[in-house]
């Protein structure tokens, strides 16, 4: 089987600084995997890399049959199917929740379509739809996390990356999470996910990669890899 | 306070160019006052020709004009320099405008050349206030303008990815929004506006000059910088109100502190809220 996206030796610096260093993963389709790393590891810088908003030094990204991302811009990247879930949310503040949703959908030319996506994710999210034309900005964390999703999901990706989206979110928030990136990937959309909270995201994902100072040191399926000893050292509180 | 209103909707105009340019490519765009100029001058070839065709006319050449040099000046220098410092636009944009207003000032000569008379200079009583035909034109035509942007970015899909773009560039083209493009585009309806409102001022007051930018500029950029740049809409109120300030200073204290007034509000507003009124994007 063939992965959706395939990552190759890639290799990204600020400047003279390397922050990811010849790593190598793949996401087949319908599958949820999780990069698992502590801060400065590289997580996000491999997720704005395969966003073509920062240029790899070296290495091969290939999505869907072939297509090589480090010759597209941002927005064609998006148009091949690839949604982003941003660190700490990243909306847009002074626009309402709609507006939000709307971009998401930016790129979809048919804008019922569009409309429909929409009115699902409200009914999938009621407080979402309570919240439909309050500025993005006054809603709470957990609230700004839904938006943040569904604003992924309007466009319908093949693949969806979402950068720690339990991150600063209360105990209870960050299960409701969890559960809802388990419910999308049902839903048959891939995931490439990075987070810190190992617990969790092993969990629901299928699949684990550990980065450390940017590079993989561990890969494997999920259960496998949360039992090793390093994993279990560095994130899951020793062998409490 | 009616004359006040007048003035304050051009600057008003000129105001959200620079609004434009700043909070969504991060271009302090020095030359867009000189555009204004440039627009004044384009619709006073054809209107000093044929003055039969009217105002009309002149209007859609000064903004095609504008829109011309606007689309010269992105292609040369805002989209190659653009994400980088603030500065290297802000020098090249400069240089531009001191082209442009010397290039104009040879063509047309340093002294204000006269403006046709596109429209009557005839009073009109609406209630309490008498105005003339052309403060009322250049009232409602600027007026417009400002509705029509700001319908732009609140409506359609492309004002709102120009809003998105403001405020998270990286986001926005993660989300299928081709930044380069919008970016363009706002520099030539900006520079096309500046166009529409220099032919109307022209008109207004009856005289062109090549150094007419400065005191728009200079103005409008006040403006912006009292609004702060989250809100279109606040630069223009703040325009507005900056123009009303002016007529009162100048009709109760003395006209020669006239172009001081909108510096001591900026001192004002900047000590209290050094954001602006209405808050700012952080850069």
């Amino acid at each position: 089987m063939t992965a959706l996206l395939e990552v190759k030796d890639l290799a990204v610096s600020y400047g003279a600084v390397p922050a990811v260093d010849g790593v190598s993963l793949e996401v087949p389709p319908g599958e949820l995997r999780v990069i698992l790393g502590a801060n400065g590891a590289g997580k996000t810088t491999i997720i704005k890399t395969l966003l073509g908003l920062l240029r790899p030094r070296a290495g091969a990204m290939r999505f869907n049959g072939g297509v090589d991302l480090g010759r597209l811009k941002s927005h064609q990247i998006h148009m091949l199917g690839i949604a982003w879930v941003p660190e700490g949310r990243q909306l847009w503040s002074t626009l309402s929740v709609l507006d939000n949703l709307r971009l998401g959908g930016f790129a979809v030319a048919d804008k019922a379509l569009v409309d429909r996506r929409i009115g699902e994710m409200f009914e999938r999210f009621p407080r979402l739809a309570e919240r439909r034309n309050q500025v993005a900005g006054s809603l709470s964390g957990g609230e700004q996390q839904m938006v943040a999703i569904a604003r992924a999901l309007v466009s319908s990706p093949k693949l969806l990356l979402m950068d720690e989206p339990s991150l600063g979110l209360a105990p209870l928030m960050v299960r409701d999470v969890f559960a809802l990136v388990r419910e999308i990937n049902r839903m048959g959309i891939a995931i490439l996910m990075v987070e810190q909270n190992a617990r969790q995201a092993l969990k629901v994902a299928n699949w684990a990669y550990l980065l450390e100072t940017g590079r993989i040191v561990e890969s494997g399926p999920a259960a496998e890899v949360g039992s090793k000893q390093s994993v279990q050292d560095v994130f899951l509180g020793g062998h409490a | 306070m009616a004359n006040g209103l007048v003035i304050g909707s051009t600057y008003a105009v000129v105001a959200i160019g620079f609004a434009l340019a700043f909070t969504v490519l991060r271009v302090i765009n020095f030359a867009h006052p000189d555009i204004f100029m440039v627009g004044m001058f384009a619709g006073l070839l054809p209107a000093a020709q044929w003055p039969a065709l009217g105002l009309g006319v002149a209007v859609l050449a000064g903004a095609a004009g504008s829109c011309l040099v606007g689309f010269a000046l992105e292609r040369t220098v805002i989209a190659p320099l653009r994400g980088r410092d603030v500065l290297m636009t802000l020098i090249g944009t400069l240089g531009v405008a001191i082209a442009l207003q010397n290039g104009m000032a040879l063509i047309a000569g340093p002294d204000p050349v006269a403006y046709p008379a596109l429209l009557p200079r005839r009073f009109l009583d609406i209630g309490p206030v008498a105005l003339t035909v052309r403060q009322l034109a250049n009232f409602a035509i600027c007026i417009l303008l400002l509705i029509l942007v700001s319908l732009y970015v609140r409506r359609t899909s492309w004002g709102r990815a120009t809003r998105a773009i403001a405020e998270r560039p990286d986001v926005a083209a993660a989300f299928g929004v081709n930044v380069g493009r919008i970016c363009q585009f706002t520099i030539l309806m900006a520079s096309s506006m500046a166009g529409v409102a220099a032919v109307s001022v022209g008109t207004l007051y009856g005289s062109a000059s090549a150094f007419v930018g400065l005191l728009y500029g200079l103005k409008a950029f006040v403006c912006m910088l009292v609004a702060g740049n989250r809100y279109f809409e606040g630069v223009m109120v703040v325009a507005l109100g900056i123009g009303i300030i002016e007529s009162l200073v100048t009709g109760y204290l003395s006209s020669s502190l006239r172009d001081a007034a909108a510096f001591f509000v900026l001192i004002g507003v900047l000590y209290f809220r050094p954001n602006g009124l209405f808050g700012s994007y952080a850069t």
